[in-house]
């Protein structure tokens, strides 16, 4: 065996030690990571939820996010169907008039 | 005369300790002894390791100091996705009650999701038993068993990642699918929940 396998077989050898050593790396998880699903949190009776729980409040701190949006898209949707309302009505007494 | 007696009687020792070690040898060459994991070890064998591994573990582990912010919900979060990818296959997430691991390891592991008392080790209840339990988990992930199945987490994730482990692992027979499913999500944000 001359040096040159010799070095090649020690540098994959160390490669493969050290790419394993690096396996569980909370990165390395996120490429199949999946997303909480916080519609069981979202239908949750809020008024019975004890805040103070440590349980709670890091399912509050996983799901804001998703219920920050799910909230701005129900306030976008209120504004859309308030504009579209509007409009209508619009058109209603623009029709009236003539 | 005593003192023949005792020599005869230190004679009858040697001979006993001889043939002792000169039996336990060929038993342990012979090749008699089961070691498949699908058959169990006899009572005195298996009363021989559990009294070994509890007491060296309840003796390494007395010096441990738990974190006072063990509650933390964001050491849940950082455990919990950790427990989800490294243990729940061996140990078990609610809603399951087996898997291949628990079917074919032996020693079985431990159903976590089950309270201490459920699973054969009575530490619920006051805070005194609640710190032994937990520094027994944090040694028990860092160091492994022997011969168990249940490796060493010490050399490749540092201790604040293992108490974040014990942490979940205090909460875990309380949660439900739900809870579990939202607590061990790494997907939310970018960086996971390492540290």
């Amino acid at each position: 065996m001359n040096m040159k396998t010799l070095a090649t077989i020690i540098v994959f050898s160390t490669l493969g030690i050290a790419f394993s050593a690096q396996a569980h790396e909370p990165k390395e998880h996120m490429k199949d990571a999946e997303k909480p699903d916080c519609t069981a949190m979202k239908n949750m009776d809020h008024s019975k939820m004890d805040m103070n729980d440590p349980v709670m409040q890091a399912m509050m701190q996983q799901c804001m996010k998703d219920m920050h949006q799910d909230n701005q898209a129900s306030e976008n949707a209120n504004q859309e169907d308030g504009v579209q309302k509007e409009h209508t009505a619009n058109d209603e007494s623009i029709e009236h008039k003539h | 005369m005593a003192a023949f007696k005792f020599l005869t009687c230190g004679k009858c020792l040697l001979i006993a300790a001889a043939i002792s070690i000169i039996g336990g040898l060929a038993f342990l060459y012979s090749g008699l002894y089961p070691i498949g994991a699908d058959v169990p070890h006899n009572r005195l064998t298996y009363w021989l390791l559990e009294t070994l591994r509890e007491r060296s573990v309840a003796r390494a582990a007395s010096d441990i100091k738990v974190p006072s912010d063990l509650n933390a919900p964001e050491r849940l979060l950082a455990g919990g996705a950790d427990y989800n990818d490294m243990c729940a296959g061996c140990h078990l997430k609610p809603g399951k009650t087996e898997s291949d691991f628990t079917l074919g390891l032996y020693p079985t592991p431990p159903n976590l999701t089950l309270a201490g008392d459920e699973h054969g080790h009575d530490h619920t209840g006051n805070t005194e038993n609640d710190d032994e339990a937990s520094k027994r988990q944090f040694w028990i992930v860092k160091h492994g068993i022997k011969a168990s199945g249940m490796p060493a987490w010490g050399p490749g994730h540092d201790d604040e990642r293992i108490w974040n482990m014990v942490a979940f692992l205090k909460r875990l027979p309380e949660l439900s699918p739900d809870q579990y499913q939202i607590l061990t999500a790494r997907g939310q944000d970018s960086e996971g929940h390492g540290h």
